[in-house]
């Protein structure tokens, strides 16, 4: 466990004393030593115990795996559905039903075999020894895979699955997208669009600075090859994680802001896409029209896009899916589910849970309530699981990823019997 | 739960729950396991013991003690060799299928043993030179202000000083894998008498607590 509460004090005191104006206090940035999470940190803030979390890389007993903090809306209960998967990161399922997991630290892909038993449920590795292979999506049979360096496609894989034989070294699609390879902010979600192409993030490859508009800070996206890139989203710090409206089709994603600029701010985001290549931004402008502190003129949040609903600072907003399914009630039809990671660059701890985002009936802006809570102990402040992906299941259950503990829960509803059907 | 028998490498082509703790892949091709795999815990503490010292103290030009690291940096560690994240010539064949359990157990006793006075005395010119780059750099800010380290970042204070030098120096030229790349952010440009005193500072802190 991470070990917050002894320097809690002290980074109390420390929060109090600088307040709001961290960001603005100090123009004395670290210097070039500064490892890639604290870029940014001011020198009254050098000695701060704010770092980020270790994830670990080792499988969690299942019963200590914290099922029993799970809190949820009446009717809806939580159960493990697979574990003993160190690092579970993003999902996606292939056609015959084989649930695949990417992972960060640890290197590996993780395949989760169709089997309604769950004392049984298989998992196999199916790569390992990449680095950072956060994102995975399937199409027409084949798996692909985006690691930090690479993004790879396996053929069949399924059908190779189920005949318990080896499965063929990937196709090598590196080259043909030409992605950049930064190791900061360089993990990429995967996901394919209503129009067949593959969604693919580039964060940017620091805290804050200028970027390229069109490389870094962005979503790209290419036909399933590699070929023909767009820049569909500019200005985007950091997305790990999106998905497409049911009905309009519409890009709609989450972003994680700046640190250091502040403990109670900027405000993480959740952003739709209106316009192909519109731009949401960073590095000028964060949240709802906070200009940064470096970087932004007074003017600076002018002709951006602002979000469509904004998140606890550093919350880390992670992967998000549309609600379509049967099992749950009709309030959450075409709703997004939000995993959050939760944060560690403020002292009290925020996130660490789902939200459940509802959209305006103009289509243009969500509200945000919380769904899945109960990881996070803001007594102790400190934290047994951290969600971060989601994904709905044929049966309507959501599939819920704690990379804490290398689980994958799965939510399922029944109408409690004192609501009349 | 430990798992006493193992199946063959290629036999094992699904692993079951915990069974994928033991590292077993389809993707991969057969590599040999480690020799310590499946010993009993003092036979693989002698594997260990051969280059890292029997009590984790290590007299051996170039390798590291592990007497007193954080629990989680030996896990980590031998996690990315076992996973060939971090490629080392000695390391990562001695990792290969070592399951987590096996690896916890070794990582928790090295933790628990006493760090040995480093041999010979400190210069002090060079310590106290050290100790201020040290402060510079903001060594202590992940190391804490004692070097005892913390989760995955190592202990220092009283690590052998030829490892220390030639740790930095790889993390400097990147020549160490690896996906911690903090490390190669901070080390950047340091040059070598920077770090030779930077070592000789942290290798004989230890022997004034």
């Amino acid at each position: 466990m991470p070990m917050l509460k002894q320097h809690l004090t002290t980074a109390i005191s420390l929060a109090l004393g600088t307040g709001l104006t961290l960001g603005l206090a100090a123009t004395a940035m670290a210097d070039e030593h500064e490892p890639a999470w604290a870029q940014g940190r001011s020198s009254e803030l050098a000695d701060s115990p704010l770092a980020p979390h270790a994830t670990p890389m080792t499988v969690t007993a299942e019963e200590d795996i914290p099922l029993d903090h799970i809190r949820l809306p009446d009717g809806f209960s939580a159960e493990i559905w697979a574990h003993g998967m160190p690092g579970a990161r993003m999902m996606a399922r292939g056609d015959d039903g084989t649930l695949f997991i990417g992972t960060r630290g640890i290197g590996r892909v993780y395949a989760v075999l169709d089997n309604d038993d769950g004392e049984k449920r298989e998992h196999v590795i199916v790569a390992e020894g990449l680095t950072q292979p956060n994102g995975v999506a399937f199409k027409d049979g084949s798996l692909y895979v985006a690691a930090i360096n690479r993004i790879l496609r396996y053929d069949d894989i399924e059908s190779h699955l189920a005949n318990g034989g080896d499965i063929p070294e990937p196709e090598e699609l590196t080259e043909a997208f030409g992605l950049p390879d930064d190791e900061h902010h360089g993990w990429k979600f995967l996901a394919f669009g209503p129009d067949g192409r593959l969604y693919v993030p580039v964060g940017a490859p620091c805290n804050g600075c200028e970027v390229d508009e069109d490389t870094h800070a962005t979503i790209h996206s290419f036909e399933p090859d590699g070929s023909d890139t767009r820049v569909e989203a500019r200005g985007v710090r950091n997305s790990v994680g999106f998905d497409f409206h049911p009905e309009t089709g519409e890009l709609w994603f989450t972003d994680n802001n700046q640190d250091w600029i502040g403990e109670h701010s900027p405000n993480d985001e959740l952003n739709r896409l209106s316009e192909s290549g519109e731009h949401f931004g960073f590095p000028f402008c964060h949240g709802i029209g906070q200009v940064d502190p470096e970087l932004g003129e007074a003017d600076a949040c002018n002709g951006y896009t602002l979000p469509a609903a904004v998140m606890d600072p550093h919350s880390a907003p992670l992967g998000m899916r549309f609600y379509t399914g049967e099992m749950f009630p009709e309030e959450y039809q075409n709703a997004m589910f939000i995993a959050r990671r939760g944060s560690w660059n403020r002292t009290l701890s925020v996130g660490y849970d789902i939200q459940v985002a509802m959209i305006s009936e103009d289509g243009e802006l969500a509200g945000m309530s919380p769904f899945l809570v109960g990881l996070l102990d803001p007594r102790e402040n400190d934290f047994s699981g951290r969600p971060v992906d989601v994904l709905q299941m044929p049966d309507g259950a959501l599939l819920v990823a704690d990379e804490q503990n290398g689980a994958i829960y799965r939510i399922s509803y029944e109408t409690p019997d004192y609501v009349e059907e | 739960m430990r798992l006493t028998t193992r199946a063959p490498w290629r036999r094992a082509l699904v692993a079951w729950g915990g069974a994928a703790a033991l590292g077993l892949s389809l993707a991969l091709p057969a590599a040999e396991d480690a020799p310590a795999v499946g010993l009993p815990f003092e036979e693989q503490v002698q594997v260990c013991g051969a280059c890292h010292g029997s009590d984790g103290n290590s007299q051996q030009a170039g390798t590291p003690s592990l007497a007193g690291q954080p629990e989680l940096t030996i896990v980590n560690q031998m996690i990315y060799f076992r996973e060939r994240l971090r490629q080392n010539e000695v390391m990562t064949p001695q990792a290969r299928g070592l399951p987590d359990g096996e690896i916890q157990a070794l990582a928790a006793y090295y933790h628990e043993q006493p760090v040995a006075t480093p041999e010979g005395d400190p210069d002090p010119e060079l310590k106290a030179l050290g100790q201020e780059l040290a402060a510079q750099q903001r060594c202590a800010s992940c190391h804490q202000s004692d070097y005892r380290g913390r989760e995955q970042m190592p202990r220092l204070a009283g690590q052998r000083e030829d490892y220390l030098v030639a740790a930095m120096i790889a993390y400097r030229d990147r020549t160490r894998g690896g996906p911690d790349t903090t490390m190669i952010d901070v080390m950047r440009g340091v040059p070598d008498e920077d770090i030779e005193a930077m070592a000789h500072y942290l290798t004989y802190l230890h022997a004034e607590e």
